[in-house]
């Protein structure tokens, strides 16, 4: 899951290193989903991040409340996808007595690498973060959750920890690795997970936690707003197409479009996948007028989710994309709960019968939508509406090729051939 | 959660402990319904006099507790 690292020209996309705020040097490219050692970059070593940023204000005690200032007037919010206030998130742990806290750098999501670029090259930022959370919590385990094979996030997330023996009077921090699956990094298959028991998500009866998760990047600002730098007002996206994906950092008053452009460069778009897999497909036409900032897009009904962005070629089918994703959604299921087990099993093969075509599939289409109305809200986790939402919005946006599959015909002859 | 939700209670299910038995929707046939799959689909309205001892009923036979009263 985790892929190798490679700092290409950073000359096309402005420099954010000036900003005070910001959270990475610049861009950051990878490479489709191959696995493999960072290349080119360090992660930052303890005395240059504390020359850039000076030391951590402690967070025990009474010392907490300025932290919690911070998180508030800055609006922070959770940026693993749920976009929830992080300050109220903290308030609420700390009432709860929460003895575990977690930065959750499992990234799931096979589009997203921001938390994989954060953990690789500011890992001291993130520690800070978790740290500073865990003091003000009162926690007594903080803990880094990572995919096993992240191994390049884990060796810059140890020898991060390495540095900091004796030099920072902090929580006793650890690493806990969790399997490489898409819900390892679901917020209650996390504490499951550092907890000891399988890394599946848990139902919850009634609201309160023994435990608190924040995503890498919420802690990496949380590491900056302690310090009294102003962090919110960037987002951290990973845009891909084809099979390059490159975080970026960009100010939250840039458009969609801007940052998907990052990832395409000159080449046709088709449409943009919002959110990730289980995010929204969006016509280029309209990605253009549409703000990047999380609060201005869920006017649209539309979320960044953990801020992926992926590209869809010109010329390629985005039936057939969206079945494919539908297909990977549908074996990362958990397959602890019915509807979203056998749900997504028929949605990923009611797609493909769709993909596949010709007129004795006319029926398909109703199919899917009646699947997609049963698996809402019927999991455990939010896992199955997040296929439903990407599913519906496929048959929404790619609703031509729907029809064109139904005449036995792929309108991208160079994605798809003519079948049945 | 407001004063609406305490007063009146709800089904909930815990769909990954429920394995698609079935006799919920048998003794509460006019709040649960089962999909295509077997799985109980739960009304959404909450309880009143008149549902809720059959939601009990329903609640009391799951043998794997998966349904209740929230």
């Amino acid at each position: 899951m985790n892929a190798r690292l490679r700092l290409v020209g950073t000359a096309d996309v402005p420099e954010t290193e000036a900003l005070p705020g910001a959270l990475l040097p610049g861009p950051v490219h990878y490479l489709g989903e191959s696995s493999g050692a960072l290349t080119e970059l360090e992660p930052e070593s303890l005395s240059a991040h504390r020359r850039r940023v000076g030391e951590r204000p402690s967070c025990t005690g009474p010392a907490g409340s300025a932290l919690l200032e911070a998180l508030d007037e800055a609006a922070l919010t959770g940026r693993g996808g749920g976009h929830f206030p992080t300050a109220r998130k903290l308030q609420a742990a700390r009432a709860a007595g929460a003895t575990v806290v977690v930065a959750n750098g499992a990234e799931g999501e096979p589009l997203s690498r921001k938390d994989a670029a954060l953990l690789e090259l500011r890992p001291h930022l993130v520690l800070d973060g978790l740290a500073c959370v865990a003091e003000f919590v009162g926690a007594r385990s903080a803990v880094v959750w990572l995919h096993e094979s992240a191994h390049p996030a884990r060796a810059a997330v140890a020898r991060a920890l390495a540095e900091r023996q004796g030099h920072e009077k902090e929580p006793a921090l650890r690493i806990a690795l969790g399997p490489d699956h898409y819900l390892t990094g679901e917020s209650s298959a996390v504490l499951r997970g550092v907890s000891g028991g399988p890394a599946l998500p848990v139902f919850r009866r009634a609201p309160g936690t023994s435990g608190l998760v924040h995503n890498v990047e919420t802690l990496a600002r949380t590491g900056l707003l302690v310090r009294g730098v102003a962090a919110a007002d960037t987002v951290l996206v990973s845009a891909s197409h084809e099979r390059a994906i490159v975080v970026l950092e960009v100010p939250d008053q840039c458009g969609l479009a801007d940052a998907a452009t990052a990832a395409t460069g000159s080449a046709p778009v088709q449409a943009l996948l919002v959110g990730g897999f289980g995010g929204s497909w969006v016509p280029w036409t309209q990605a253009r007028h549409l703000p990047l900032a999380e609060s201005s897009l869920r006017a649209h009904g539309l979320s960044l989710g953990a801020g992926v962005l992926h590209a869809l070629p010109a010329g390629s089918c985005g039936l057939a994309r969206a079945a494919s994703i539908a297909a990977t959604l549908s074996a990362a299921s958990a397959r602890q709960c019915g509807p979203c087990l056998h749900g997504l099993a028929a949605i990923a093969s009611s797609m493909s019968a769709l993909v596949r075509g010709g007129r004795r599939h006319r029926g398909e289409v109703a199919r899917l939508e009646a699947f997609v109305a049963t698996v809402r809200g019927r999991g455990a986790c939010n896992h199955p509406d997040g296929a439903a939402r990407m599913v519906a919005s496929a048959l929404r946006v790619f609703e031509e090729d729907v029809s064109a599959h139904l005449r036995g015909r792929c309108l991208h002859a160079t994605a798809g051939r003519r079948r049945g | 959660m407001d004063d609406q939700d305490r007063r009146a209670p709800r089904l909930r299910i815990d769909p990954s402990v429920c394995d698609g038995v079935g006799v919920c929707a048998h003794l509460a046939a006019s709040l649960i319904s089962i999909d295509i799959w077997g799985y109980p689909i739960l009304a959404a309205a909450p309880l009143d006099r008149r549902t809720l001892p059959a939601a009990r009923a329903a609640v009391r036979a799951c043998p794997h507790r998966a349904l209740f009263l929230d």
